[in-house]
């Protein structure tokens, strides 16, 4: 067995790329929240370093973002958040380049700050962006407020007058940090007038488009090559070093490779520390008649991805339940945190968290067990979902009724807790591949999906080669080019390997057509094995592979849909991650520690195409919960992470790992992704075991400060911290 | 400064500043095995094994190695038992911290044959892994230690 390249360490991620006469950048960052640049001096910087300030830029467009263009490249009159960047430098070494970057002076004018979502759309707030354009499908109602998702269906808040019992409550989820063990890395050069950008990113098609209109140039002068990451979790998507690394590149006419430090990890991209109000309204046997969700996402200075996170966030904090008549008002809010983005569980693991915080909340409240209430309530196959979509495919009930078997539900809850959850997939989405027979006889698979660590190649390889009938050992995959790879949305979403196995398998029908075209035979007369490709019963026709180099077959996939910003209905998702899981714990009175005694999670996987790596991803999925749940939180003060590294910032050892256990449910047609399944319900299904042990905890993580605070005896009392009640609950 | 060490058994010479890192010259030197995550010692990383001993390489200075035999996963053969463990079991994801968990597991095993499941956790609790794949690691460590037994 040859060792893999990973094991050996001799893999190379972004960070590990070089190009002759590279340059080394380094980024000056704000040291204030708020504040006024009132001018930057860079006349102490050696000769032989590049600079990059406001006015290297002054002819590119001056901001961009995925959804919202509001991001500079470097600070132009204001700095919006600590770390925002306000200058950088580029020189022969990190060393130098570190050097330098501390001779560059700035001077700030301070302006008061807000840190708060809710606060932040008052009127004493400052306001954080003025002028910016808000694209049209976009409802930038309110300020700071660059979109609120609204949801009505049925009679939205006029149905809880068909309630016998409302609970409701108010929830908070700290921000988080991504921690990819590889920080982001990025290496850009010029070559005649063309932007070669070789970054770890999990959106090269989204960087291209958005370094071509920020540039100003047509998207065939922009070529992404994307570099194995070393982890990403959705930090490494949009636009994060492209632009300044590209900037600072155009002006000092070489080649420079942006690495980030530890630090400027927590001031780059974190997970939106989210709000909510949530009420929930039943007869008294336990019938949902009535649900709204009031939700405040802080996006940060910029909004990235944060409209859709808002969305996203939105319906699934309704839950995978059966309710006629729900409100949904969601809204992702400027501050002057850092920017916000996606990040593993993309806005379910706030929504689920409220959402089935309530669920239990009701079932205490009629005395009804939570696995029954939740059973009584859980869509069905052909019902419709709050924005209007039919459900198919639906596993919600086999899901949850796993989980609460591992935990022997049945024979008594005592500290133990249940969550349920849907999530929908990006859609619309689009995904082009293509599979070529090269000169070898092997068959190339030109695609553009990411590798962040979620084994993609080996998935994608197992898929061409069931779709061809032949062994995956001949199929190999091509380097990840955009001047290479037919267009896909992005790998974001948990959504590759479904939409990657349905364009496979068109690619493999039109390979399979074209081959047969060449032997002019129909082509179910085709015959096609590792030996090489024939014509049923004429065994003197057939030719290698290799004869047949140059063929290519080409498939794309589409999944329409969509939302109405307004009403919420439409199309949310094209097939549903449907997951529950299910905790025992134990709390300790005196300390408010929880311990972890039992977790088993259940995702709905469909066909799984490589075993080990669904094994991994949820494994992974569910230690990723339970840090969320129990300790992982970004403290800000005054706009200044306190904890950004990871001695403060604890991420999962080992030792945080209880032993766990999980069902992947397979059936159904489809292949699904499973990178983010057990991620929401983890925190939810421990929440709610620690609830059931008396401690009816509201926010996230469940800090031991946390738990003892909301100790049952003390009665209930809503957070009051501002960054989401990491101090107490 | 130049800092003459032996990695994996061949004499190497470090370029370095007396200031700098071991992490830092190893990188320069080309063992890119050797990454940096956390910068302070608390992630396993940047482990490399100095004389068999797992060290953060991110908190020695490089001139303090000098004259050390160094271990790093470049040096890794064929048939190495904890490797094929690892690889056999999937023990990893995106593999940018197995190394210093292959590292970290060498030098458990040659100190403890045959640890017990609390001793390879306690082992490796200083070896950080986002993706989550520890389930797996823990199965590769119990495999390589009775491969190394036979």
């Amino acid at each position: 067995m040859t060792l893999d390249p990973r094991i050996t360490g001799r893999f190379e991620y972004g960070q590990d790329q070089q190009v002759e006469g590279m340059l080394h950048a380094r980024i000056l960052r704000s040291p204030h929240a708020h504040a006024k640049v009132l001018s930057i001096n860079t006349s102490e910087v050696p000769q032989q370093v590049v600079t990059l300030t406001r006015d290297d830029v002054a002819d590119l467009e001056p901001l961009y973002g995925p959804m919202v263009k509001d991001q500079p490249i470097v600070a132009r009159e204001r700095v919006l958040h600590v770390g925002d960047a306000v200058a950088a430098v580029a020189a022969g070494t990190p060393r130098e380049a570190e050097e330098a970057i501390a001779l560059v002076e700035v001077e700030y004018e301070e302006m008061p700050g807000v840190f708060d979502p809710v606060d932040a759309t008052g009127d004493a707030a400052p306001l954080l962006h003025d002028g910016i354009e808000i694209p049209a499908e976009l409802r930038p109602d309110g300020r700071n407020i660059c979109h609120r998702f609204r949801l009505q269906s049925g009679l939205g808040q006029q149905g809880f007058e068909l309630a016998d019992v409302v609970v409701e409550d108010t929830f908070a989820v700290a921000a988080a940090a991504h921690v990819a063990m590889e920080p982001h890395a990025t290496l850009a050069y010029w070559e005649e007038g063309r932007l070669h950008v070789i970054t770890g990113t999990q959106t090269p098609f989204n960087v291209r488009r958005d370094l071509a209109a920020l540039f100003r140039l047509s998207e065939e002068m922009i070529r992404i090559v994307v570099a194995p990451m070393g982890g990403s979790f959705g930090a490494k998507t949009f636009m994060r070093l492209e632009p300044i690394t590209a900037a600072l590149a155009r002006k000092a006419r070489r080649p420079v490779r942006a690495v980030l430090t530890r630090g400027e990890e927590f001031l780059t991209v974190n997970r939106h520390p989210a709000r909510f109000h949530i009420r929930l309204g039943a007869t008294r046997d336990g019938t949902f008649v009535a649900k709204s969700v009031d939700a405040w996402w802080d996006t940060g200075a910029y909004a990235d991805c944060g409209p859709s996170v808002c969305t996203k966030g939105g319906y699934a904090a309704i839950g995978p339940y059966r309710i006629p008549n729900v409100t949904v008002d969601s809204r992702c809010v400027y501050t002057n945190l850092p920017p916000a983005g996606a990040f593993r569980g993309y806005a379910a693991t706030q929504g689920v968290w409220a959402s089935e915080r309530v669920t239990d909340l009701m079932a205490g409240r009629l005395e009804i067990d939570p696995l029954e209430l939740r059973l009584r309530n859980l869509l069905r196959d052909g019902d419709r979902f709050a924005t209007g979509e039919v459900m198919r495919d639906v596993r919600f009930a086999a899901c949850l009724r796993a989980a609460a078997e591992a935990v022997d539900w049945s024979e008594g809850r005592k500290n133990k807790g249940l969550a349920v959850m849907l999530k929908g997939m990006q859609t619309p989405s689009r995904t082009g591949v293509a599979l070529e027979i090269d000169a070898g006889g092997h068959i190339l698979l030109r695609s553009a999906t990411t590798d962040m660590g979620q084994r993609p190649d080996i998935a994608q390889r197992n898929l061409a080669a069931e779709a061809l009938g032949l062994s995956p050992d001949l199929i190999a995959v091509g380097p990840n080019d955009t001047d290479l790879v037919p267009f896909d949305t992005r790998t974001t979403s948990s959504r590759s390997t479904f939409m990657m196995s349905n364009a496979i398998r068109e690619a493999a029908n039109d390979l399979r057509r074209k081959i047969a075209e060449r032997f002019e035979v129909a082509p179910e007369d085709l015959v096609l094995s590792d030996e090489g490709a024939g014509v049923a019963g004429s065994p003197d026709l057939s030719r290698p592979l290799a004869d047949l180099a140059g063929l290519r077959g080409d498939g794309t996939f589409v999944t329409p849909g969509g939302l109405d910003p307004d009403t919420g209905q439409g199309i949310a998702s094209s097939h549903w991650h449907q997951a529950a899981a299910s905790a025992e714990v134990r709390v300790d009175p005196e300390t408010g520690v929880t311990s972890i005694t039992r977790l088993h999670t259940a995702v709905y996987a469909g066909n799984v195409v490589d075993r080990p790596g669904a094994e991994l991803q949820n494994e992974g999925s569910t230690i990723f919960g339970i840090g969320t749940a129990l300790f992982e939180g970004i403290v800000f003060e005054g706009g200044q992470v306190t904890n950004g590294n990871l001695s403060d910032y604890e991420i999962p050892s080992i030792l945080d790992v209880p032993d766990f256990t999980y069902d992947l449910l397979e059936g159904g047609e489809h292949s699904h992704g499973l990178g983010e399944m057990a991620v929401p319900v983890v925190p939810a299904a421990i929440g709610n075991a620690v609830a059931a042990a008396g401690h009816p905890v509201r926010n996230l993580p469940m800090s031991a400060e946390a738990v003892l605070g909301s100790s049952t005896s003390q009665g209930l009392r809503r957070p009051s911290s501002p960054q989401g009640g990491w101090e107490g609950d | 400064m130049k800092i003459a060490v032996q990695v994996n058994n061949h004499p190497v010479e470090l370029e370095s500043r007396a200031d700098e890192t071991l992490l830092t010259a190893m990188r320069r030197a080309g063992f890119r095995s050797v990454r940096l995550t956390c910068g302070i010692g608390v992630c396993g990383v940047c482990t490399v094994l100095i004389d068999g001993q797992p060290i953060s390489s991110c908190l020695v200075l490089a001139p303090a190695a000098a004259g050390a035999g160094i271990t790093t996963t470049e040096g890794l053969h064929d048939g190495d038992p904890i490797a094929t463990a690892f690889q056999e079991l999937s023990a990893f994801q995106c593999g940018y911290c197995t190394p210093g968990f292959i590292l970290t597991t060498r030098a458990l095993l040659l100190e403890n044959p045959d640890p017990a499941d609390d001793e390879i956790r306690h082992a490796l609790a200083g070896n950080l892994c986002r993706c989550g794949s520890y389930l797996k690691i823990h199965q590769a460590v119990r495999r390589a230690a009775e491969s190394m037994r036979r």
